[in-house]
């Protein structure tokens, strides 16, 4: 039997979690103002109008700018056991949204405007044996 | 409306100490009062900064200089918490409420990287994107792309302000480190390296702050308020945590900016008229893009800026003087107190090997989580 799948924050992720093939990030469009912001939204963050579209956002972006984590992360940062450093940035999708996320290229291939591609993978399985699914940007051809 | 005065400033050095945050806050409020000959059942409103301290520490902290009735409350406001405090004793005492007020700011905090859940929602600490200094690194990573910022530049900051140390016994570190050194100690986030970013700490500041009729009733001359303001970051202006995305499409102006221009023109005053600096350097990129933000240089020419000597002590803009939060550690609630404490002596000239000469307008600037943004200017 397979876990169910749970978004690692609701409203962040849209699309069959089961599929990570058709999962992608979930964005709100402003009928307003036409601004694009990450998740699921009531209210745009930019106007505050409430008349918005739930979007998927686009899988392909590039790198505008980033750094390198070089200690483990305080609290419950749930990445490898054995700490790696690993990329840190924030990847611009369709030049309407800048959103930050853990990088998986080595990190001495990272450079600012390299092509990224969404990946969506299961984190954890939780408490609650739900299998959490989170996010990352990898390299194009990977 | 009158103006505001500070008659009073004291400090607990920032540091680590085997001391409860109640002493180390009441120490620098009892400097405060001393400073300002005036005693504790004078004070008629009380503001306690704090960040890291648990509920009600404005009381428990002040208690210990005596029993009281006075409406005395915590403000927070991440890195700008010292910095809202004293806008509301200036408001205070604006409104005619009250005519002689105590602002305080308290921290005492654990080493290390900062406890990410006062800053981050649960999913950004699970993928690791929860590391304070990486914010900031981002921000430097951009501009070195940009505007060709070295990494030399940024390394520079720091030399200066572990330099300006040397000579203030309220600072953590009074250390100068070479440039090699600086270049040689580990990245933390890069291009960010350890002797480059600031450690939380403990410590405590306060001030005494009065009407002008106060003042004049007292027999004082004291140190005029002559802008103060708060603000947190437009949409999408800053990308300090715990941001999970910018727009590709809006531009708006960055809290530091829209901060400087309220207290500018409410001070009737430009960047030109401003003699001392001491700005957020949680990390000595922030200190380039600030220059660049406050107005001391065009946009993308900070990092020449620190290449000229002009934010050098005897420069034409001398900036952190203190050693700026780098060497003085960032005890939250008390950065921006701290600050005001520096400006206030360095326009009273008490300042010894580190004072601007003829420094008469004096300006402190903090900015943290959620683009909190607090901006004080002083006027002798």
């Amino acid at each position: 039997m397979t876990n169910r799948r749970i978004s690692i924050k609701d409203g962040l992720l849209t699309g069959p979690l089961d599929q990570l093939d058709s999962v992608h990030l979930a964005g709100s469009r402003c009928t307003s103002c036409a601004e694009t912001s990450l998740g699921t939204n009531l209210a745009c963050p930019n106007c505050g109008g409430d008349d918005l579209t739930h979007v998927a956002l686009g899988d392909s972006g590039t790198l505008f700018t980033y750094t390198i984590v070089r200690h483990r992360p305080p609290g419950a940062y749930q990445g490898p056991a054995e700490f790696k450093p690993f990329g840190l940035g924030l990847v611009e999708l369709d030049g309407l949204i800048r959103v930050m996320a853990p990088l998986r290229p080595a990190i001495e291939d990272l450079k600012i405007g390299m092509p990224l591609k969404f990946l969506p993978y299961v984190l954890r399985t939780n408490e609650n044996d739900e299998d959490v699914v989170a996010f990352a940007y990898e390299s194009v051809g990977e | 409306m009158g103006d505001v005065y500070i008659i009073g400033a004291g400090m607990h050095p920032f540091g680590r100490f085997e001391k409860t945050y109640e002493q180390i806050g009441s120490e620098a409020a009892a400097l405060a009062l001393k400073d300002a000959d005036v005693e504790w059942r004078d004070v008629q409103a009380a503001f306690m900064a704090r960040m890291y301290l648990p509920a009600t520490s404005g009381c428990r902290i002040l208690r210990k200089l005596g029993g009281t009735d006075i409406s005395v409350i915590d403000v927070e406001a991440a890195c700008a918490s010292g910095g809202a405090a004293l806008r509301q004793a200036v408001l205070a005492i604006k409104s005619g409420d009250v005519d002689l007020a105590l602002v305080c700011g308290t921290e005492k905090m654990p080493r290390g990287f900062m406890d990410p859940a006062m800053i981050y929602s649960p999913w950004q600490v699970e993928l690791g994107i929860s590391q304070n200094p990486s914010y900031w690194s981002m921000r430097a990573m951009r501009h070195m792309h940009d505007y060709g910022t070295t990494e030399e530049q940024i390394a520079k900051v720091a030399h200066k302000n572990h330099r300006n140390s040397v000579h203030n016994k309220y600072a953590m570190y009074q250390k100068e480190f070479s440039m090699e050194q600086i270049l040689a100690s580990p990245l933390v986030c890069d291009p960010i390296r350890l002797l480059e970013i600031c450690s939380p700490n403990d410590g405590a500041a306060a001030l005494v702050v009065v009407s002008e009729r106060k003042m004049r009733e007292l027999g004082k001359k004291g140190i005029r308020i002559a802008g103060i303001s708060h603000s947190i970051a437009r949409y999408s202006s800053d990308f300090r945590c715990p941001a999970d995305s910018m727009s590709a499409t809006v531009d708006n102006l960055g809290p530091t900016r829209v901060t400087a221009q309220r207290v500018y023109e409410a001070a009737g005053i430009g960047v030109e008229d401003i003699d001392c600096f001491e700005v957020q350097d949680t990390d000595a990129f922030c200190e380039i893009e600030l220059y660049e933000e406050l107005g001391l240089c065009p946009i993308g020419e900070g990092g020449r800026l620190i290449d000229s000597g002009e934010v050098e002590i005897v420069g034409r803009k001398p900036v952190n003087m203190s050693g700026g939060l780098i060497s003085k550690g960032e005890p939250i609630g008390a950065s921006h107190l701290g600050q005001v404490v520096e400006l206030v002596e360095q326009l009273r000239g008490n300042c010894g090997p580190r004072q601007v000469e003829g420094a008469k307008v004096a300006l402190g600037h903090v900015l943290g989580a959620g683009g909190n943004c607090a901006i004080t200017v002083l006027e002798r």
